[in-house]
């Protein structure tokens, strides 16, 4: 059981912009139920004899845990074990193991963590669960997977943390993940926007590095975008953040978990819509990148017509503005 | 009939304050030329590269990032040496001016997008809104406008007073040009846009300079909208507050209706000269109520419109450019001549204006240079659709060197009158995978979207 000061400390309550945007997205969920409750009975399970999902088999063996290997076992804020993220659990220390830890640089280690999940791991709305599990099965959705490579961070000593924000996103991510059921579309209309999404950041040479683990190659190719590096983020691409909506945090907040198990009660079907859209998504980008002649000639040609790059912007405090 | 030396000198005199600074090179190129779509293609193009080199130089000595950008980019003040090589100097995509932080860094973040040196601002907030930083800045004499996208992100672009007042004077120069003869300062003007004097979303603000040309002006949202008010009204945020926001938003608008059609009512059996400016959208919703009402107007020679920032009328509907006019000749009696849409865009201070004759919207080419990008983001030809980009040498502090994400065909010349300059053609769209913005259309969401129906 933890205690006020360990809740307080591992930022385990939901931030002031988060609690906002959650009873924001609870009320607009309320009312888009309250007005189609018809539809919600219709569509809250797929019909057996419709399309459904097949969860896709996991693409990579796992090394065992053996009990000598070196893990990092810290009580220090971003290195600690936090809700649905425990980085001294024996499947994450194997894994992080198996992606080079203790003998790639941190740089080097974190690319390999965000290349394994990014890649290798595939979008599934479900409800929250341990690490362990997630990298077992082999998918989860986007916060599942950040936390993966927040824990194989925390695992190989690399400090890590969760940025979490509301967001808009391009229309090809709309049309794949929104559009394809006809409840997430209202209620995500009836906002203007998606109330929580994340992505991971790990502190590399005394920086704090973007991991938006997300989608996979084929995902991107889908949506027109490039495929993205560790180091690049998801904002400005294809997300777009709600002004003041950027979170930085240590933990999943409190609440998030219980939210996303009373909509998997309420609307399993909705979830297994996206599911299905995700997988044809990806058949979708295959085609793409092997049309293109792979990843890398896909990603030239995407980031050139990304366009320009936008100058780095670094920000250095200026004496004349003045905080009184 | 004035001659437009003349008519132009009358509108120097009434905007005076806003005339570009003596000894520059846009003095020569904005101010000096009387007319601006009729400069000799071979002067013009010195100018332009004069006017845009001068300003390339002032930023890569005196704002870190883009010098830093353009070093990225090896391009330095050395490589330009003609109009061709402007081409090559580095372009900002316009995203740039939406990636802000908020709070206390959206204060930093400004400070260090703008050039030059900054005066001392100060911000008394603990915990600073947007609203408050731009107060803030506004007090020290920079004036942060800003404009959205449907999804609520702004952009935002610092202006020192000198780079507003270019902005200003080229907006009303280019207007009362292609409006020639229309214009008097003793007219009646009506603004369909927030008022300027209260405001900073620069829907609106950039044509503060029509209380100057114009005698007596009119507003049409004669109140402050702030960037929270504008994220409740155009549906970025939830709760009761932003209902009851809305809902007054949508009563004002009503109210705002009438108003216009009195104000029509007042003028019609007069001399006056009455001119409309701004959001399309909102004259459309007058027309539409005096067609319901059965009733016309016939201001003829004495009525003019300068509309600007988009033409969608509903959620789902946009309206051709051309049918506007129809509907204003039909229901105002206005003359087609001086029914003009003007486009502009928050990062930038060129101004295109349709020209009277065929309203293909005409760039003011000595000081600002329109460029066409392909897919790749290269510089097309003449004729080729692509992304809208532009060189900017009117902006003083912040680089206006920028890629849009508009869509558009620039051709080499109008092909309808005979102005010697580049033009683009008369409707303007998002490129594939932008966000649908424009001033106009903040308005019309902001007013509530069925007002016209």
């Amino acid at each position: 059981m933890l205690s006020v000061r360990e809740i307080k400390e591992k930022q385990l309550i939901p931030q002031r912009p988060q609690l906002k945007m959650m009873i924001g997205g609870g009320l607009a969920l309320s009312k888009t139920l309250l007005v189609s409750l018809g539809e919600l009975k219709k569509l809250r399970k797929i019909p057996s004899n419709s399309e459904r999902y097949n969860r896709p088999n996991r693409t990579y063996d796992l090394k065992k845990y053996e009990s000598t290997m070196k893990s990092f076992m810290s009580h220090e804020k971003y290195l600690r074990p936090t809700l649905w993220c425990d980085p001294t659990e024996p499947e994450v220390i194997a894994l992080a193991h198996q992606l080079g830890a203790y003998q790639k640089s941190d740089r080097e280690f974190a690319e390999a963590a965000f290349e394994f999940v990014k890649e290798k791991m595939t979008l599934e709305i479900l409800p929250f669960n341990p690490v362990s599990e997630t990298i077992k099965r082999g998918t989860g959705t986007c916060i599942h997977l950040i936390s993966v490579f927040i824990a194989l961070c925390r695992a190989a000593g690399i400090k890590a943390r969760y940025k979490m924000f509301a967001m808009n996103m391009i229309q090809a991510w709309y049309d794949t993940t929104v559009n394809v059921d006809p409840l997430i579309k209202k209620w995500y209309d009836s906002m203007g926007y998606f109330m929580i999404e994340g992505e991971g950041e790990a502190y590399i040479d005394g920086k704090w590095m973007v991991a938006h683990v997300g989608p996979r190659a084929e995902r991107q190719a889908a949506g027109g975008i490039p495929v993205t590096k560790f180091g690049e983020d998801s904002l400005g691409n294809w997300f777009f953040a709600i002004p003041g909506s950027i979170m930085y945090m240590e933990s999943i907040p409190i609440g998030l978990g219980g939210a996303l198990r009373f909509l998997n009660k309420l609307a399993p079907g909705s979830m297994e819509r996206v599911n299905i859209s995700v997988q044809k998504q990806i058949e979708r980008g295959k085609k793409i990148i092997s049309q293109a002649g792979g990843i890398e000639p896909y990603n030239l040609t995407a980031r050139k017509k990304k366009g320009p790059s936008t100058p780095e912007l670094e920000l250095r405090g200026k004496e004349q503005i003045v905080f009184e | 009939m004035t001659d437009l030396n003349s008519y132009i000198a009358k509108l120097d005199k009434a905007i005076e304050k806003y005339i570009p600074s003596k000894n520059t090179p846009l003095y020569e190129s904005l101010y000096k030329p009387k007319d601006l779509y009729r400069i000799p293609l071979d002067d013009a193009k010195k100018m332009q590269l004069k006017t845009i080199k001068h300003s390339f130089i002032h930023h890569y000595n005196n704002n870190k990032f883009y010098h830093n950008f353009c070093e990225e980019h090896s391009f330095s003040p050395e490589d330009i040496k003609t109009n061709e090589d402007l081409d090559k100097i580095p372009l900002i995509p316009d995203k740039f001016f939406k990636d802000y932080p908020d709070g206390k860094e959206f204060a930093t973040w400004l400070a260090n997008i703008y050039t030059g040196d900054l005066p001392k601002i100060v911000i008394k907030q603990k915990k600073p809104t947007y609203d408050d930083v731009i107060d803030a800045f506004n007090r020290a004499g920079i004036i942060v406008t800003y404009s959205s996208g449907t999804g609520g992100r702004h952009t935002f672009v610092p202006r020192d007073k000198r780079t507003f007042l270019n902005s200003e004077y080229i907006l009303a120069k280019s207007f009362v040009t292609m409006m020639y003869p229309f214009w008097k300062y003793d007219s009646y003007g009506y603004l369909l846009m927030p008022n300027p004097r209260k405001n900073f979303i620069y829907a609106g603000k950039a044509v503060e300079v029509y209380f100057d040309a114009v005698k007596d002006v009119d507003v049409a949202i004669d109140r402050r909208v702030t960037t929270e008010l504008i994220s409740m009204t155009m549906g970025g945020a939830g709760g009761i507050k932003s209902k009851f926001v809305r809902y007054f938003a949508y009563k004002k608008s009503k109210k705002m209706i009438d108003d216009i059609i009195a104000w029509l009512e007042k003028h019609e059996n007069t001399d006056h000269k009455i001119t409309f400016v701004g959001a399309p959208y909102i004259l459309y919703a007058v027309m539409e109520k005096l067609k319901k009402q059965g009733r016309t107007f016939n201001f003829g020679e004495r009525g003019g419109v300068g509309t600007g920032g988009g033409w969608k009328i509903h959620e789902h509907k946009r309206m051709p450019v051309s049918d506007f006019r129809k509907e204003v000749q039909n229901v105002l009696g206005f003359k087609d001549k001086y029914i003009l849409d003007i486009y502009g865009m928050v990062e930038g201070n060129g101004w295109m204006v349709h020209c009277p004759e065929g309203h293909y919207l005409h760039v003011p080419y000595s000081f600002y240079k329109p460029l066409v990008l392909d897919d790749e983001f290269k510089p097309a030809d003449y004729g080729e659709w692509g992304r809208f980009a532009f060189l900017d040498g009117a902006a003083q502090s912040y680089p206006g060197f920028i890629v849009t994400g508009d869509r558009v065909r620039l051709l080499r010349r109008c092909p309808v009158c005979d102005r010697p300059g580049p033009v683009l053609e008369p409707e303007v769209k998002r490129a594939k995978g932008e966000d649908v913005r424009g001033c106009a259309e903040e308005v019309r969401k902001m007013l509530s979207s069925d007002l016209g129906s």
